[in-house]
Order: C-alpha cells, then sequence, then structure tokens
C-alpha cells in the first residue's frame, strides 16, 4: 500500500511537470527531420496496440512499429483478470447458453445509463466472435467454464487459463513479432507531427525513457506511412488529472492500473483539437481489495464469489447491495461505507469456503493476507467488530433466499448461486473500490479514426483505440467489456490503415 | 562566526565531493566501479544505462533458473514471470544507485526474501 500510495503522489508530481512541456508541434513535412519511418506506427502494446499489430501483420503490411513506453509490454491490459465478453460463440453453445450480440449490446446500454454508442457497442460486439477466433490463432488458451460478470443477462466472459491479461498479451506479442512486427520499449509518445492541414505525418517520441524521469533518453521524430494508431490506455493513475474530472477520485482511492496509465496520448490528442468525450465518466471496481495495491488478487476472488457470497456493512451486520449489479452500482455503494468518523470503512466479502475453494483465487488470497479464514460467524463478528446478532440473521436470511432462488432484498439474479448455501468455513476479504477504466476519451468512429471538435470530421491518418477513447460505454463499463473492445477496434483501425 | 561558516562550506564541500565520486553501490559490483563509471553506462555518464547493459555480465535465463519457483508459486518467478516471461529490464525492478522494489510489489504483497 505504502509503495502504491507514494507512486501515485510522484504521478501526479509528474503530471504537473508534463504539462509545462509544450504540447504539440505543429511542422510542415518539410521541416520535419525524420529519424525513422514506418509503414504504420502503433503508440502502446496493450490489447488495442497488439491486436492492431497482428491484424495488419496478417493484411499484409511490411513495415509496423509497435513502441511502448514502459520497460515492459502490455500496459494495463496484461494486468487484468483476462476475461472478454463475447456473444455467439462456440463454447457458449457447448455449454447451452444462449446469447447474441444483440443481447449483448442491449446489456452494455442499459449499463451506458443513456451515453453509450450504440453503433460502436454493436461494431465492437459483432467483431467478437471474430477476435476470439484471432486470439486462438496466436495460441491464447481459454477455460472451459464462461464467467458471469456482473449487469448481464446471459453468462458471455470467456476467460485465458492465466485468469490474467497476460494469458492474451504475450501470444499477441509473439504472433505480432512472428509476421515481423517491431516492438520497441522506452519509448515514449510525445506528440503528434501534423502536416498544416492537420494531417497526421508521425510522432516525436522520447527514445531511452525510463519512467518517471521526464527528461530522460533523446528526441527522436518518426514517419508513418500509412497512419499514427494511439492505443495509449487510460489515464486512472494520474491522479491530478483524474481528480480534476471527478473530485471524489483522491488519494484516498486507490488505483489498479498499470503505473504508464498516465493520459499521455489522450492529452496530445486534445491538444491537436480531437473532441473529449465523457471524460468524467471514471469506473472503479467494486471488487478490489485495500490490503494489496494494483489489481492484485483480490479482484479474482471478488469476481469468482459476488454470485453466491454476500457483501457486509460493518456498521449494521447487512447487506447493502445486489452484488452483481453493475460496476458504478456496487463501487458507489461499498465507498459510502464509513465508520462514525466518516473515514473509510471496507465492507467485507463473506464467501463460503466449500465453493470458493473451487478456484484457485482462493489459495492466492489466503496465502497473501488479502483475505482470511473464518470457522464461524462469531469469529467473524468478533475479529471486525460487527453486530452479531444482525450478522447471524442475514445468513440465515440469505441462505432462504438461496433455497427460494429470490433475493427479496436487492433483486440478485439467484440461479448462480442455487444450491450454494453459505456455510462455514467462511473466506472474508475486505472491499474498497479502485479507479480502474476511464470511460471517457477522445471520440472516434466504426472506422477507429479519431474525430476533430471543430468540424466533426476524422482527422486524416489519425486512429484511436481501447481506454483512450471514449462514448463506447457511457457512464459504466460492464466487466469484461472493454478487452474484446480494445482488440475489436485495434482491428479494426489495421483495417482502415490498409485500407486508405 | 567566519570561522565557522568557513568550516561548515568546507564540510559540505567534502560531502558533495564525495557523493559526486561514490553514490549509493553495491559491494559485490566494486570490480565493476574499478573498471569504471562507463562499464555500464553505456549511454554517456549522464544517461541511464541501456537494458543490455546489466547483460554483459548477467543471462537472465541463469538469473530464471536460480529464481526458479515451484508449483503453485512457478508463474511467481521475478525472471521468468506470467506477465512479463523473461523481458522484463533489469533496471525496472533493481537500482544500483537507488532503492527499488519489484515492479510484481506494484500489485502483489510477494515475499521476495532475497531481494537486492
Amino acid at each position: 500500500m505504502q509503495t502504491r500510495r507514494s507512486f501515485l503522489k510522484f504521478g501526479a508530481g509528474a503530471a504537473a511537470v508534463g504539462a509545462l512541456a509544450p504540447l504539440t508541434v505543429s511542422a510542415n513535412s518539410s521541416d520535419v527531420k525524420w529519424h525513422e519511418k514506418h509503414e504504420i506506427v502503433i503508440v502502446g502494446s496493450g490489447f488495442a496496440g497488439l491486436a492492431a499489430a497482428v491484424e495488419a501483420g496478417k493484411l499484409g503490411a511490411k513495415d509496423i512499429l509497435v513502441i511502448e513506453k514502459l520497460g515492459v509490454y502490455g500496459g494495463n491490459s496484461t494486468l487484468n483478470a483476462g476475461q472478454a465478453c463475447f456473444a455467439n460463440t462456440d463454447l457458449q453453445k457447448q455449454l447451452g447458453i444462449e446469447d447474441s450480440a444483440e443481447l449483448m449490446v442491449q446489456d452494455q446500454l442499459k449499463s451506458g445509463r443513456g451515453y453509450a454508442s450504440e453503433e460502436l457497442l454493436k461494431h465492437s460486439a459483432e467483431l467478437g466472435p471474430y477476435i476470439y477466433q484471432l486470439t486462438k490463432d496466436c495460441g491464447c488458451v481459454y477455460r472451459d467454464h464462461i464467467i458471469n460478470t456482473g449487469g448481464t443477462s446471459a453468462t458471455r466472459s470467456h476467460q485465458v487459463v492465466e485468469r490474467s491479461g497476460a494469458g492474451f498479451i504475450r501470444p499477441m506479442l509473439k504472433t505480432a513479432r512472428s509476421y515481423g512486427v517491431k516492438t520497441k520499449t522506452r519509448h515514449k509518445f510525445e506528440h503528434l507531427i501534423t502536416a498544416a492541414d492537420g494531417t497526421v505525418l508521425g510522432i516525436q517520441v522520447r527514445k531511452d525513457y525510463h519512467f518517471g524521469h521526464e527528461d530522460s533518453g533523446t528526441l527522436i521524430n518518426i514517419k508513418a506511412e500509412k497512419g499514427v494508431l494511439i492505443a495509449t490506455g487510460g489515464f486512472g493513475a494520474n491522479v491530478a488529472f483524474r481528480q480534476a474530472l471527478d473530485p471524489t477520485l483522491g488519494n484516498e482511492v486507490g488505483c489498479t492500473n498499470a503505473r504508464g496509465a498516465t493520459g499521455d496520448g489522450l492529452i496530445a490528442m486534445l491538444s491537436e483539437g480531437a473532441m473529449p468525450v465523457h471524460l468524467s465518466f471514471i469506473q472503479s471496481g467494486p471488487w478490489a481489495s485495500p490490503d494489496e495495491g494494483g489489481f492484485g488478487y483480490g479482484a479474482g476472488f471478488s469476481l469468482y464469489n459476488f454470485p453466491h457470497s454476500i457483501a457486509i456493512d460493518r456498521n449494521t451486520g447487512q447487506r447493502f447491495m445486489n452484488e452483481t449489479a453493475d460496476r458504478k452500482t456496487r463501487a458507489d455503494l461499498e465507498v459510502q461505507r464509513r465508520d462514525k468518523d466518516g473515514k473509510p470503512n471496507p465492507a467485507l466479502l463473506i464467501a463460503p469456503k466449500h465453493e470458493a475453494q473451487k478456484d484457485p483465487s482462493m489459495e492466492n488470497v489466503l496465502r497473501y493476507n488479502v483475505a482470511w479464514e473464518f470457522d464461524s460467524v462469531d469469529a467473524i463478528a468478533k475479529h471486525f467488530e460487527l453486530p452479531t446478532k444482525q450478522l447471524k440473521k442475514q445468513i440465515d436470511d440469505w441462505n432462504k433466499y438461496v433455497k427460494a432462488g429470490e433475493d427479496p432484498q436487492f433483486g440478485k439474479r439467484m440461479n448462480m448461486s442455487t444450491g450454494i448455501y453459505l456455510t462455514a468455513p467462511f473466506i472474508v476479504q475486505r472491499l474498497w473500490p479502485k479507479v480502474h477504466y476511464c470511460q471517457g476519451g477522445i471520440q472516434i468512429n466504426t472506422k477507429a479514426e479519431v474525430i476533430a471538435a471543430k468540424n466533426g470530421q476524422p482527422i486524416r491518418k489519425l486512429y484511436a483505440a481501447g481506454e483512450v477513447s471514449g462514448g463506447v460505454h457511457g457512464v459504466s463499463r460492464l466487466g469484461g467489456c472493454s478487452t474484446p473492445e480494445c482488440m475489436a477496434f485495434g482491428v479494426t483501425a489495421a483495417r482502415s490503415m490498409m485500407k486508405a | 562566526m567566519k570561522l565557522l561558516n568557513t568550516l561548515l562550506v568546507l564540510t559540505l564541500g567534502a560531502c558533495l565531493a564525495v557523493s559526486a565520486q561514490a553514490r549509493d553501490k553495491r559491494d559485490y559490483h566494486e570490480m565493476v566501479y574499478d573498471s569504471g563509471c562507463k562499464t555500464c553506462h553505456d549511454q554517456g555518464l549522464k544517461s541511464f544505462p541501456s537494458d543490455e547493459s546489466c547483460l554483459q555480465c548477467h543471462d537472465m535465463a541463469e538469473l530464471a533458473e536460480q529464481t526458479k519457483r515451484e508449483g503453485h508459486d512457478a508463474k511467481q518467478n521475478p525472471h521468468d514471470s506470467m506477465h512479463y516471461g523473461q523481458e522484463a529490464p533489469c533496471m525496472e525492478c533493481h537500482g544500483e544507485h537507488t532503492k527499488k522494489q519489484a515492479l510484481c510489489m506494484d500489485c502483489h504483497n510477494f515475499d521476495y526474501p532475497k531481494f537486492k
């Protein structure tokens, strides 16, 4: 925790320094000294960037460059739970799950609370089965089990066996390289280089950059013949930036993101006149634990156990939410759990060990002090200072709901917990939201072209995909729905560049 | 008073000189220091060494073997991790002149008792 906090403080400082530097350089092509030239230039090595690299390689691009700011590949994508919602896959059919792209879009529109883009969601959902196959062709291996994530009306979150985005990133990186894609770490994108008419010619990059040392390395200009794809992710780790957009997201709330999620690509595109969309819609993950940094192991444990477990307020000993509602609903309710002085008093997720032990996440959270085992309700109440009577009644009531298949308290979908009673021994993890995903970003269209604010037209030769783009999900993104969207728009950007 | 100031200046000066010559360092790298700063600082003294610099002496596959973990912990091998394989450059986790901690610790409460 200490590390994360000191890092976050530092991140804010770094952002302030960045603000002093010139944000943009427009130049005539004749004035620019180009150090390198490539057919396609991709900024960022997460899902969007690597999917674009693989697709462009498949389409016959000969000279593709992927740059990454950090010393390691994968950005934030390599740190998540490795889930991707696809509708209408072979695996769903095998498991008897009925689903469709239309249904997936409907679920997402609902969670987007009227702000999501139906056009972009539809484009992404329809590409789902293609992306599913593309990842398998890269060597990604899925579990036989499909996960149920919050806010969905059909079980559709396919998960790689690693239970981590690394299970996508590493095979995709390898496949991209097999197509001859050049990959470089410690290359920080500084700004776009544009012609007088706004066409993007290339980018300026800080080569040999070390994160946090803003003047490290040397500046080089890289020309992009077919276009530049900005796939730099979100800004969740930039506390000053996110708090300016949402005052509730200061240092009190942690962050699941990789260090590099500071919004550089977004800021550079804004300074070139890209249309900002929904920047204040910043999502916190309701499955996070305050007892470790970043995404950690707690998220995986909560994700597996939410359907058949209960979340308890420590003051009342009672449930306070539908544990499988969408992320915003849950995170907003979790952050309201306070002691009498208004200080954070994280809620408790209480899971039955007999079910929790079926997932490897249990061993991880127990081993690394992210969750603890208790052999009775009294032991939980004593350890966390809960009102015992109320807690006992709540657990009895819950077990009646499990039996009846109906949750009169919060309307939870109970077919996920059929026959799974909450009995001792229990595994208990604390819950406190962490900033997880930026729904906002710059506007793109279904060709992954970046839209200019001044005229609503695409900025020539500028593409964006993934978390840096905004407006796709609206107010709240559903779990497992960014991974396929990042890849779908990465693939789309590659197709657009190869067609242009 | 004047004498005190002079002494202060001298002492401060001495401290600065020392820090410029020999900053925090690892004793077991003494022989590398004997060969000169450029042994590691292959991109100039004011720049970070390249990611290949440490690999003049260290071998990633060998390190991966040395820090190998079994069973459940196999993927927590910092030199061959689930997230980054053997591609994480040394300086992401290790510092020579500054104290650092393993990149993994940003998100995990791992125990690396022999971390240097």
